[in-house]
């Protein structure tokens, strides 16, 4: 099995295919802070987020790599642009993160979670006993 | 867009050739990366791209312009280089500020503010003598010509050499707020390749004398990967691709491979496949080979 260490989304041929470590390319990570921002209601729905330039300077980034995190979130509909303004935050934006990022983490997180459970030799059983523990336990 | 373009530049200091047939565009409003290992040729590229040292053979042009000894190309180039404040040179009994209005007087854009305000944020002393000074204060020194240069295309031969890490992160606040700003485009080499990388739209990579890579960061290093494993199945899973800086320990093999569009690394193999940074492409192209 070719094990990728990376939690970077990678384009191989046409799907698109997530990889998962720390390591991940600064536009990516721009895209997660801004949509965390929104999840934690630092960033509200129909309001302003900041220019490319704010964030470029925010960061110490290239305003072009700001751009290309803004750009991606905008596809997804995330983000829109008011001509002349800026760009504001979609209504519907934080249903939408949590939507997508409940995929990701069923596809990949838990996937990886469940492998790594199997190699070790985990029943399910054993599994559902320690979630429940762990809940007790929070 | 303007353009500073090489056209096949070689340089020659007596017979030892150090640059050899440089073809390179830079496109305004970019920063861009220079890196390259000493002696790689970063400093005499530079040089001969600002006029301050005559090529062997090409021509610098600036929107077709020659740019040698051409004052309407130089008005829009400055290249502020490392102060050479040896006793030779004479320069190093000069105070700050009469280095930095001979500066103001060269420079015809020359901005009086800007170059007032960087020098309380870097805090230097306008009174000293250059030859008193750190070597980061002279980076600083440096640093504040090319920024209140406010040349068009602005060259910076390692700015952060010597400059502690607060320095080294307000010059490139600085650079990104200047950039914003303006526009302006920059041409940065740099040997602390990680910390500048973000900063960096297109990097360029100069080996022994030669261009080996200029492409836009993220992209040069979102189609690197490192894959090891058993070197038998690195060997299968690589073999197509193109690849750099093998290494082996004991029966584990790992390499730097280089995606082309389209491509990807083949499944099926018993292999860890990660992530790189520049600073290891890098390494991976101007490395050479190791066996350890």
């Amino acid at each position: 099995m070719v094990n990728y260490v990376s939690n970077e989304q990678r384009k191989t041929g046409e799907e698109m295919q997530e990889f998962l470590t720390e390591q991940k390319s600064i536009y990516l990570q721009i895209c997660e802070m801004i949509e965390t921002d929104i999840l934690r209601g630092i960033l509200l729905e129909e309001e302003r987020v900041p220019s490319t330039n704010e964030l470029a300077r925010l960061y110490t980034i290239n305003p072009a790599t700001a751009a290309k995190g803004i750009n991606l979130l905008v596809d997804q509909g995330i983000l829109y642009k008011k001509r002349g303004i800026g760009m504001f935050v979609a209504t519907g934006a934080a249903d939408k993160i949590r939507t997508r990022r409940k995929e990701v983490f069923q596809k990949t997180k838990l996937f990886q979670f469940l492998q790594e459970a199997k190699s070790l030799g985990i029943t399910k059983e054993e599994l559902v006993s320690m979630i429940s523990r762990w809940e007790e336990q929070q | 867009m303007s353009q500073l373009v090489c056209h096949g530049i070689t340089k020659s200091y007596g017979d030892k050739e150090v640059l050899h047939g440089i073809d390179l565009t830079l496109e305004s409003g970019k920063i861009y990366g220079l890196i390259g290992r000493n002696g790689a040729g970063k400093t005499t590229l530079l040089s001969i791209l600002s006029n301050q040292n005559p090529a062997t053979a090409g021509a610098v042009t600036l929107d077709q312009e020659p740019v040698w000894e051409n004052r309407k190309a130089l008005d829009r180039l400055c290249f502020s280089r490392e102060l050479n404040i040896s006793s030779e040179s004479g320069l190093g009994n000069y105070r700050v500020k009469d280095y930095l209005r001979a500066a103001a007087t060269y420079y015809t854009h020359w901005d009086r503010d800007l170059e007032k305000n960087l020098m309380t944020t870097f805090g230097v002393d306008a009174k000293k003598r250059l030859n008193k000074l750190s070597k980061g204060m002279l980076s600083m020194v440096t640093i504040i010509v090319a920024l209140a240069s406010k040349a068009e295309f602005t060259l910076l031969d390692e700015p952060v050499a010597g400059l502690d890490v607060v320095a080294r992160e307000q010059f490139y606040r600085l650079l990104l707020q200047e950039y914003t700003q303006t526009g302006r485009t920059f041409v940065i080499s740099t040997h602390i390749i990680e910390e500048a990388a973000d900063l960096l739209e297109e990097v360029i990579i100069l080996d022994q004398g030669r261009v080996i890579r200029k492409e836009n960061t993220q992209e040069l290093v979102g189609r690197a990967f490192q894959v090891t494993g058993l070197a038998e199945q690195v060997e299968a899973a690589i073999g197509n691709l193109e690849t750099h800086h093998k290494e082996s320990l004991g029966r584990s093999e790992s390499a730097m491979v280089f995606l082309q569009k389209g491509q990807s690394i083949p499944e099926g193999y018993e292999i860890t496949v990660q992530p790189v940074n520049l600073q290891k492409v890098f390494v991976a192209l101007c490395g050479g080979e190791t066996q350890i």
